[in-house]
């Protein structure tokens, strides 16, 4: 494993990040026209659905969720056919994280006549979210990759194989999937930029930093306005001492109303020993977590617990979001965070089901035998664990 | 932290995508040759082209070998090229939209720099060039739902495309005394790329005659059979692969025998069916510079070719021709019968001066302001249904002229404004009214709605208004409009209660 190698290789040149966002937004208000034109055209709130996500991925800009839920009752209202009405409210119900909800959608949809390969692609999708099913999905995913050789087929498979620890096998999927794009929107190879930072500098067991900061590095230079990989690269810097670069990188996305933009800027403030704004940057940022949990309490649920376990310094409500999380989307990092939470809030009960559950879920996997859960189930059987 | 991947979604971009190409003789010059192409379907008003690719017009040289059910256009292999990029943005001035330039390079290597969205363009010192890039309103008119083959309304209405406009002297240019019968492309290309792993260097988009891909290679009203589109995309303009020929003539010879029988008549028989797909299986817009232009002579030299006599006009295709019925009248019944769409014009027509595209549509403004109160929807709609129901707290009068739908009403403001209304719609059962604006508010298509409906056991009021500014900023609009809809549904709060 040699992740540092061909950094500079298989990136291609690209629009430029800030031509492609405003064609973006563009697009997507041009879309708000024509669905409010005729909202029955076929297409076009598939095509809202997708431009949302795209500004809440990359923009980080949450009203996008208000706006969905806005489409979602004008399709509704005006009689949308059932089987694209189902899709939709799937598709909306997902990206909210309230998985339950797109799965009867899906269903709905199902029952409606909707083609399979679209009911099954999101239905994978929810699946890989929520940790379900990890050996099939493993190997339909596989089978996706081999056949398309896509991006759009590599960058989940390699982001499940993140998910299951299989980092080496991960890294060679994500190169490949910069390696054989062939289109010129900078979004998709940004994407894929930003999980190759995640993986070697959160997910790996032993972080490379250094790794993780140019891939998060070219991630912003696809896309300049990539909150999500400007909050990482800021927290990389503040784990280094460049607390001039974390600022430097956050200011420019303060008004994104990303709470993890103040969060992380708090941070850098307070290390800097600037601690009157540190405190305001943090009071600001508990507000729109409060405010973003209360409207979608499932779709903050993992951000929040961390937020609220950390800096927030209410590991009581941490502990609330990450078991809302864990219940939604039994994956094993849910489990991890729950668990960390419950132990340190002293919650044995708490601490001690999620290991449970966790084992009910993940005990057989080859990612579970790595993970901190792992020590306590052994702990657990020796009568010495939490619970 | 964690974060997942939500699927996988295929995220390309609009503004690489090829919409349209057009041909035709200047309309201020009788002596140049206009070429354009059209990129990003459905562009917002601020849209930019892509730096990334390189958006390339090329012509060459046509020679129709055979007539009759054997004529076929054969190109040579020189081309002339024009190839526009686009540079990053520039910093605007204070409060000003950031600035793009372009750079076109010109068949004989000179090159032009355009300012994106200027409307004057940029000329070579002699005249012979001259080039525009940017924004306009989408000269395309569909108007048929391709599957049923039924008349629609335009689905491109208020649509805008980036445009690049390359006009230049036709005797300098494409010395027409060596031939006058041309066939032209345009593709949009990757700049610079290599693709490290299939060393591949793909262009994105190619397009010939319109409608080639999403009419007559793929078929809305024909059940299964392959979708050829990539496959046809990754081919070379000019140069179709002969391997795969077959297999797109055969794709193309299906499509069109499903168009023709669409009247259930046949008029293509399989002789003239083949032949006619040998013609569009070579696709590039074929024009002569010799002849008129027209917006009427779209496929006449096709049409005369496969007929066996000489053709009359340019063929081409100018701004304003309606290709869609062009083509459905010729596939369906081969020209017995005038086909014709919902609507035959496009948003707006092209226009006799350079760069002869019309002016790009505003977008089309939405505010909308809801309220739930404490009150049965009938009762909330005994207040304010009535178009003349003086309850807002901005007007100080209301007066009412005419009945029913078609009556006004004109308002005076608290501040000493008059807006007069028009009612367009009334349905007291859906407790539901509409109206348009006459005259008071800086817009047109300005279309508001009122309407309570229940909302488990209280009120829910909804107020929408769209409209498209008119010489004022969007936002300014937006403003007056809000402001309104925001002071009539907040008063209503303390006179039925306000549900949380």
């Amino acid at each position: 494993m040699n992740p540092a190698a061909d950094l500079t290789e298989g990136c291609r040149p690209t629009t430029d990040g800030e031509i492609a966002v405003i064609n973006l937004q563009s697009a997507r208000q041009r879309a708000w026209s024509r669905f409010s034109d005729d909202p029955h055209r076929p297409g076009v709130a598939e095509l809202i659905v997708e431009q949302e996500s795209q500004v809440i991925q990359f923009l980080s800009d949450f009203n996008a969720l208000d706006r969905l839920e806005m489409l979602v009752t004008q399709i509704v209202q005006v009689g949308l056919p059932p089987m694209r009405s189902a899709l939709v409210q799937a598709q909306v119900a997902a990206i909210g994280h309230r998985f339950d909800a797109a799965r009867r959608h899906l269903a709905a949809a199902d029952d409606a006549g909707a083609k399979p390969d679209l009911i099954n692609r999101l239905a994978l999708s929810i699946d890989q979210a929520c940790g379900l099913r990890a050996d099939a999905l493993l190997d339909t995913r596989r089978r996706i990759a081999a056949e398309a050789d896509s991006l759009e087929a590599l960058l989940p498979l390699g982001a499940l194989l993140m998910d299951l620890n299989e980092f080496d096998e991960a890294d060679q999927v994500f190169r490949r999937a910069l390696g054989v794009y062939s289109d010129v929107s900078p979004f998709a190879v940004a994407q894929v930029c930003f999980q190759l930072g995640v993986l070697w500098g959160e997910a790996a067991p032993d972080p490379q930093t250094h790794v993780a900061a140019q891939w998060y590095r070219k991630a912003i230079g696809y896309v300049p306005a990539y909150t999500k990989a400007r909050v990482h690269f800021a927290e990389i810097c503040c784990s280094c001492g460049g607390l001039g670069e974390a600022e430097a990188l956050l200011m420019p996305v303060i008004g994104t109303g990303d709470p993890e933009v103040r969060w992380r800027l708090a941070h850098a403030m307070l290390e800097k020993g600037n601690t009157a704004d540190a405190q305001e940057q943090l009071q600001a940022a508990r507000r729109r977590f409060e405010e973003l949990l209360q409207r979608y309490p499932l779709a903050f649920a993992d951000h929040g617990a961390e937020f609220f376990a950390g800096s927030g310094n209410d590991p009581c409500q941490a502990l609330d979001h990450a078991r809302r999380n864990a219940a939604n989307r039994p994956t094993l990092w849910a489990f991890e965070l729950a668990h960390e939470i419950a132990v340190s809030v002293g919650d044995a009960t708490a601490a001690s089901a999620l290991l449970a559950d966790a084992i009910a879920h993940w005990g057989d996997s080859t990612a579970f035998q790595s993970s901190s859960l792992s020590g306590e189930s052994a702990k657990r059987s020796e009568g010495l664990g939490t619970g | 932290m964690t974060d997942h991947v939500d699927g996988p979604r295929q995220i390309g971009d609009p503004s690489a995508d090829l919409t349209d190409l057009f041909a035709f003789t200047s309309p201020e010059n009788p002596e140049h040759t206009v070429v354009a192409l059209c990129v990003f379907p459905s562009a917002g008003s601020s849209a930019m082209f892509s730096n990334a690719v390189d958006h390339v017009i090329a012509i060459r040289r046509v020679n129709i070998v055979g007539t009759g059910y054997a004529g076929r256009f054969k190109t040579d292999e020189q081309e002339i090229r024009f190839t526009s990029k686009f540079g990053t943005l520039e910093p605007a001035p204070a409060g000003g939209k950031p600035a793009q330039k372009g750079t076109c390079t010109l068949p004989r290597g000179q090159a032009l720099t355009v300012l994106v969205h200027d409307e004057s363009g940029a000329s070579t010192a002699d005249g012979t060039f001259r080039v525009f890039a940017g924004l306009w309103s989408d000269p395309f008119c569909l108007a048929w739902f391709g599957k049923t083959l039924t008349p629609a309304p335009n689905l491109l209405q208020h649509d805008n495309v980036l445009c690049v406009v390359i006009e230049f002297d036709t005797r300098r240019v494409l010395d027409p005394s060596k031939g006058t019968l041309f066939g032209v492309i345009a593709e949009t290309v990757p700049v610079g790329s290599t693709n490290p792993i299939n060393k591949l260097l793909p262009r994105i988009d190619w397009v010939g005659r319109p409608e080639q891909t999403n009419m007559r290679l793929y078929n809305a009203g024909m059940e299964g059979g392959d979708d050829v589109r990539d496959l046809w995309n990754e081919q070379i303009p000019f140069a179709i692969d002969d391997t795969l020929r077959p297999a797109f003539l055969k794709q193309l010879e299906a499509s069109l025998h499903n168009y023709d029988m669409r009247d259930g008549r046949e008029d293509w028989p399989p002789d003239a069916l083949a032949a006619v797909s040998e013609v569009f299986l070579d696709d590039f817009l074929v024009f002569d510079v010799s002849k008129p232009i027209t917006d009427a002579s779209y496929l006449e030299i096709e049409r005369s070719v496969l007929e066996g006599h000489a053709y009359s006009t340019g063929g081409g295709r100018t701004v304003n021709v309606n290709v869609m019925d062009v083509m459905f009248t010729w596939a369906v019944n081969r020209g017995r019968e005038q086909l014709r769409g919902g609507v035959t014009v496009a948003t707006k027509p092209g226009t006799n001066r350079f760069p002869y595209f019309a002016t790009p549509n505003t977008e089309l403004q939405i505010v909308s302001e809801t309220v739930d109160l404490l009150a049965a929807p009938g009762e909330v709609w005994s207040l304010i249904g009535p178009f003349g129901g003086a309850w807002h707290p901005l007007v100080a009068d209301i007066r009412l002229t005419g009945t029913g739908i078609g009556q006004l009403r004109t308002i005076r403001t608290i501040d000493g404004k008059r807006i007069i209304e028009r009612l367009e719609e009334m349905d007291d059962a859906q407790r539901l009214y509409r109206y348009t604006n006459v005259s008071g508010i800086p817009a047109s298509n300005y279309l508001g709605t009122l309407s309570v409906r229940p909302a488990g056991s209280v009120s829910s009021v909804e107020w929408r208004v769209q409209f498209l500014a008119d010489n004022q900023p969007d936002f300014i609009v937006k403003v007056i409009v809000s402001t309104l809809l925001k002071a009539g549904l907040e008063s209503l709060k303390p006179r039925f209660g306000a549900a949380k």
